[in-house]
């Protein structure tokens, strides 16, 4: 019973399988981790639901259905399944549905694989429900759902001379509602929306969407920190955000020089950038998110949310321009009681409960949040632990 | 563009190394920025060398680390192709501004006046020889006036070429500029030596040894570029530790008790001290270990003297 799970706040684990399993390219000698990179759930058409699961290289559809009811009572068979002697069989008997004990089963549907030379970074549905894109470093394939031994690359940006190559392809996504229309964004900053319309190979973007650099911030890392890491479109579609290293910006559509609004996640890194060079966290990975709709506001993309250190994540209210940090640990925070919000001291005098920068773990990240699309409820994943948190009950 | 001074502090308190952009303009600031650099310079080798996965080296990585390179070694190019004069930095009709490239790196509103890009600390005056412990201390006096001198000659830098073994790259140029340092450093058109507020002058001496590190320091500084993505796992093999200890052997470990990579409170911090030692300990071939820091590290001058001579062939 759904509501009452909420009220309890309890979660158990629904289903576990493994997706992909390593494996060995022998041409470059080199192994391909069966990690997982993206997986992003189909809308749902009947019982079973279905799931785009990818590694660096190979994408898997997986249905995911459950079975509570097994048929029992046959006429000819015992229960076993072995086959009853047909001299005992005098009466006909009609299988009957019983209910037995939840199980989930998954299955790999379709696996797609060979389309791609580097290492995939996204995967999004297109509003069609037929299609999807998948992106690597630098190129975009266009797939048929159905259909495993052919793709569409529709955006290329490999140079004839590697040597050359200095921007690749950090994310993409489709639109929600115009399914000829995706975007992706690069490792300078920027994003291209591209019309599939135009041209069978979107080299050519529709939009280029980039800010000009703030010249009082430049640094030696003002590239690598720029760099997106994550692309997400609002539910109407007017607006998309983009995070990178320090902050989420929201984009207007409509409007390419700059960022309609910018939210600051973790400012106060700014200075400790030498050092999230040399420890390689400047190149931690964040995704970020919109809340889902709410009961009462239908489909506004209000509230962002996204990972960052010392397991804190963040959430930004547009409408009313505050933003939360708070964090998922066990230590700090029991079951069911209300998470305290924190504050990182950046400088000066630390007050009482405020966390200094200097004594941040950088090795609990947040990288991946993600938010119900109906209800007040958040996943936030640590680096071994996923959270639930939920709205407060009244 | 050039020495705006708006927010080009040096801030006693705060780690030269992170904290504001520094300019090379003022004295203290500009070592610390070429410090800076070369820090990062040397970071950034070092996680492109040392990498030795299983899998496949993330390109997006790579590709950032390749750009911060390029950079560094675009800023070192049109800082080496001008004449060694003092631009003060409020000059606004730079006598030198035609030697600029005319794409300009990402810093180059930082670098107004010339540095040599060699040891990259180079504050002294121009009658003394260097060693680079002597560079810190002395570097809050250097406002001598510019002085055309004997320099060493600044190779032509090398196009982008296609990636080969960088050591044998290096080598090359070690050989081609070792036979003579002649001086072909011209004297350019008045510098803006009216303005007796000179910045203070880079060195264009170096002891005859130091010469010779100075060049393959910048000879390896102008390599090219592992650009070559395709390659993967077998980039390993161009990590040379010889070549490296030359790039280091100029620097004194006194330098970096500058530790710029910790904060000013410094407590239990997380993040990892940047210093040479660090940096040179991770240099060891085959090593695929994270830097792990503080360590003492005694750098031992004789061995690397040793080092230096074998490579030089003498």
């Amino acid at each position: 019973n759904k509501t009452q799970s909420h009220s309890r706040g309890e979660y158990n684990v629904y289903s576990t399988f493994q997706s992909h399993e390593p494996e060995f390219d022998y041409l470059k000698s080199l192994e391909i981790e069966e990690k997982i990179n993206k997986i992003r759930w189909l809308p749902q058409k009947n019982a079973a639901q279905f799931l785009l699961s990818t590694n660096d290289k190979t994408i898997k559809l997986w249905k995911i259905s459950e079975r509570d009811k097994r048929p029992e009572g046959y006429n000819l068979k015992e229960e076993d399944g072995r086959y009853r002697d047909p001299t005992t069989v005098t009466t006909l008997r009609v299988p009957v549905f019983r209910p037995m004990d939840l199980m989930v089963e998954a299955s790999p549907r379709r696996i797609f694989a060979n389309a791609h030379t580097y290492h995939i970074n996204s995967i999004s549905i297109n509003s069609d429900y037929e299609t999807y894109l998948s992106a690597d470093d630098l190129r975009i394939n266009l797939w048929h759902l159905e259909i495993t031994d052919r793709s569409f690359n529709i955006v290329d940006i490999k140079p004839a001379n590697m040597e050359e190559l200095t921007e690749v392809i950090t994310a993409a996504e489709f639109h929600p509602n115009s399914c000829s229309t995706f975007v992706y964004s690069s490792s300078k900053g920027t994003i291209r929306l591209c019309d599939m319309r135009a041209s069978a190979l979107c080299d050519r973007h529709s939009k280029l969407f980039e800010e000009p650099e703030d010249p009082s911030n430049r640094s030696f890392f003002s590239e690598i920190i720029s760099s997106i890491s994550d692309v997400k479109f609002s539910h109407s579609g007017r607006y998309m955000m983009t995070r990178d290293y320090l902050s989420v910006k929201i984009w207007d559509l409509n409007m390419e020089n700059r960022p309609v609004e910018t939210y600051q996640v973790h400012e106060y890194l700014r200075s400790k950038l030498c050092s999230l060079y040399e420890n390689d966290c400047i190149f931690d990975k964040f995704e970020c998110c919109w809340n889902g709709s709410d009961r009462q506001v239908e489909f506004l993309s209000l509230i962002v949310m996204t990972g960052s250190y010392n397991n804190f994540f963040r959430m930004f209210d547009r409408n009313t321009k505050r933003d939360i940090t708070l964090e998922a640990s066990r230590e700090n925070n029991k079951p069911r009681t209300v998470l305290k919000p924190r504050k990182v001291c950046a400088s000066g005098k630390r007050k009482k409960d405020e966390i200094s920068v200097d004594s941040l773990d950088f090795n609990k990240k947040i990288l991946h949040t993600a938010w119900h699309p109906k209800e007040n409820i958040i996943a936030v994943a640590t680096t071994n632990n996923l959270y639930i948190f939920q709205d407060k009950m009244n | 563009m050039l020495g705006k001074g708006g927010k080009r502090k040096f801030d006693e308190h705060e780690d030269g190394l992170e904290g504001k952009v520094v300019s090379p303009t003022d004295g203290p600031s500009k070592v610390s920025y070429t410090l800076q650099r070369q820090t990062i310079f040397n970071i950034s080798l070092m996680k492109l060398y040392n990498h030795r996965p299983l899998t496949e080296p993330s390109l997006q990585k790579t590709v950032l680390i390749n750009n911060m390179l390029r950079r560094i070694q675009e800023e070192l190019k049109q800082e080496g192709s001008l004449r060694p004069m003092f631009v003060a930095a409020s000059q606004p009709a730079d006598p030198l501004s035609d030697n600029f490239r005319e794409a300009q790196p990402a810093f180059s509103h930082l670098a107004s006046p010339p540095l040599l890009p060699a040891d990259l600390v180079s504050t002294m005056p121009l009658e003394s020889c260097l060693t680079p412990a002597s560079l810190l201390e002395d570097d809050t006096f250097c406002t001598s006036p510019a002085v055309p001198h004997d320099g060493p000659t600044k190779p032509p830098p090398p196009a982008l070429q296609p990636v080969k073994d960088s050591f044998s790259s290096a080598l090359d140029e070690i050989e081609e500029l070792c036979p003579a340092p002649t001086s072909a450093v011209a004297v350019a058109a008045e510098p803006a030596a009216d303005d007796s507020k000179a910045q203070p002058s880079e060195s264009n001496i170096h002891k005859p040894e130091g010469l010779l590190e100075s060049r393959t320091a910048e000879s390896k500084l102008m390599d090219p570029l592992p650009g070559n993505f395709e390659i993967t796992a077998s980039t390993g093999f161009l990590t040379d530790l010889t070549l490296d200890d030359i790039l280091f052997a100029d620097i004194d470990t006194s330098m970096y008790d500058f530790d710029p990579c910790t904060s000013a409170t410094g407590a239990a911090s997380k993040m990892a001290p940047v210093s040479a030692d660090e940096l040179l300990k991770t240099l060891a071939p085959y090593s695929s270990q994270p830097v792990t820091p503080n360590q003492p590290f005694k750098m031992d001058l004789t061995e690397l003297d040793h080092i230096m001579e074998v490579l030089v062939g003498s």
